[in-house]
């Protein structure tokens, strides 16, 4: 394993992700232009705003995700760090935007309800920084890889799901700004699929970290800060029946033809786990 | 997290009761790249030493992300309004430093500066265990910290176009002092309120603050980097870092840190 020479050499992952180009244009998603009375006309149902209720709480939670990268060496890389900050921007304004929606529903969801749920995470996630402190430094770049195919699986998902309840509710309001916001996950996918690529293919012990990771640990985005039947409730509103199935079956495939996790059907088992039916 | 940590966090839940974060981050300042009119600079350059101000400025302004690796693995990270200033605040300064990149490459040309950083040696670990044991107070450390660092670099700002008074500077920095100040005044709320509530953060944010080089960020940098800040804007208008002081000094149980002081060694 040359990890000295890796080492030395200047990080050049980002051919295929101009990180210029991205934060140049990165905005916050835009919701002034929709008429948001048209909820009063054409409320969403129970179902709806339940799933969209934990959706911002995962878009507001990235700060906290965002701590368990920094603790890592990644942040040093120039690039890294310039999408960071934008990315946990945008992800803010997500929250910032379905809050919104669910606030013309009469469901609140401010700052004071997202320290709760914060609370009640308790000493787990205390612990989060530590672990990955020592994982991170002992594993050294390696572990970045993972990060970042986890990055990368967790906004797939982010966009599969904002594009399917889009598809669902064909609301004119709310599929349009679902829509927005998924336009957005999508260049956090170029971003850390990206990354991923060019770490996975130049290191075998990142990928077996990884492989190792995301089989052993992966879970639907927000599983690891929402209770369980939440998650069971979002998933299989989502991506319950052959369609929802073909969903998820892409999101594997993204995720499988990544070096060395072919094979990998980790978004397929976890729905399974979580009892969502095809 | 016990039950009386929760409610001790729901007593604090306005603690800058005049700042809307909502409001600060909707209008967050993005790049100044249309603003900056580089141009200008090509009848008018900056002297070196201002270069070398800048330089400095540039990487401490960007360390964002190091500085929320150690906030964010403290219970500060609980508190969603916080959080919810610090992402735009972290964005800011993004472009506050990309500002001074493109004025800094347009004297010397070249390409952005693509090393990684710098960065302290990691004591995350360790950090993280105190802090937490520390639990809230270590809130009001974090935003003592960014008050007493805002009142440093805005003081920087000012002296540096007192130094070099080139027009196209003075508008930019101006500018840069727009955000800043609403930067400062979200700090400065806080940090007022969460000390004045308890004598404990305020003996833990005293211990903090003497024990941190300024401005943050300073760490990461070679010593003598930071003696040529202090000593080429400051050596020559010492009561600057005796109003700076004085500032702190204001902060409920934070009297004689003489934190510029110490740092300035003037």
């Amino acid at each position: 394993m040359d990890t000295a020479r890796r080492r030395r050499a200047s990080p050049d992952y980002l051919m295929a992700f101009d990180i210029d180009r991205y934060t140049s244009t990165s905005k916050k998603v835009q919701w002034g232009d929709l008429d948001f009375t048209e909820f009063e006309r054409n409320p969403l149902p129970d179902a709806t705003l339940r799933s969209l209720r934990y959706m911002a709480d995962v878009e507001y939670h990235t700060v906290c995700y965002l701590r368990d990268l920094l603790v890592t060496p990644s942040h040093k890389e120039v690039d890294v760090s310039a999408f960071m900050t934008m990315w946990n921007r945008e992800e803010f304004w997500h929250g910032e935007a379905l809050s919104k929606v669910l606030g013309a529903h009469d469901v609140t969801l401010d700052y004071d309800e997202l320290k709760a749920t914060r609370l009640k995470l308790g000493w787990k996630d205390r612990l989060d920084p530590i672990k990955q402190s020592v994982l991170g430094n002992v594993i050294g770049k390696d572990f970045i890889a993972v990060h970042m195919i986890w990055g990368a699986a967790n906004e797939w998902s982010a966009v599969a799901a904002y594009n399917r309840l889009a598809d669902m509710e064909k609301h004119p309001v709310l599929s349009e700004l679902l829509r927005r916001i998924a336009k957005q996950e999508a260049r956090h996918v170029a971003f850390y699929a990206t990354q991923a690529r060019e770490r996975l293919a130049k290191s075998k012990k990142a990928q077996v970290l990884a492989r190792l990771a995301l089989k052993g640990a992966w879970g639907p985005v927000g599983s690891s800060i929402m209770p369980a039947e939440e998650v069971t409730h979002v998933m299989g509103h989502l991506f319950s029946g052959p369609e929802g199935l073909r969903e998820i079956r892409k999101l594997d495939e993204h995720i499988s033809r990544m070096p060395g996790l072919e094979g990998l059907t980790i978004v397929e088992t976890s729905m399974k786990k979580y009892g969502v039916a095809a | 997290m016990p039950r009386s940590h929760e409610v001790a966090l729901d007593d604090m839940s306005i603690p800058a009761p005049d700042f809307d974060v909502r409001a600060y981050a909707n209008d967050a300042q993005a790049s100044y790249r249309d603003y900056l009119n580089l141009e200008a600079y090509r009848a008018h350059p900056l002297s070196a030493d201002t270069l070398r101000i800048l330089r400095y400025l540039q990487v401490v302004e960007r360390g964002t992300m190091t500085h929320l690796r150690s906030v964010l693995v403290t219970a500060t990270h609980k508190d969603a309004r916080v959080t919810a200033f610090l992402i735009s605040w972290a964005f800011e300064k993004y472009w506050i430093a990309d500002a001074l990149d493109q004025i800094i490459r347009a004297h010397e040309g070249g390409e952005a500066d693509r090393a990684p950083f710098r960065t302290p040696v990691e004591r995350t670990i360790r950090e993280s265990i105190v802090a937490n044991i520390i639990g809230l107070p270590m809130i009001a450390v974090h935003m003592t910290l960014g008050a007493v660092d805002e009142w440093l670099m805005q003081a920087a700002y000012r002296r540096l176009v007192e130094l070099d008074p080139n027009p196209q500077l003075i508008d930019t920095v101006t500018r840069f002092l727009a955000t800043k100040g609403r930067q400062l005044e979200f700090f400065e709320g806080q940090a007022r309120n969460r000390l004045s509530t308890s004598t404990r953060a305020q003996k833990v944010t005293r211990r903090r603050l003497a024990k941190t080089p300024w401005p943050i960020g300073a760490r990461a940098e070679p010593r003598e980097n930071t003696e040529f800040f202090f000593g080429h804007l400051f050596s020559s208008h010492p009561s600057t870092i005796v109003e700076i002081d004085a500032l702190v000094d204001s902060l409920a149980g934070q009297k004689n840190l003489n934190l510029m002081k110490r740092a300035a060694a003037l």
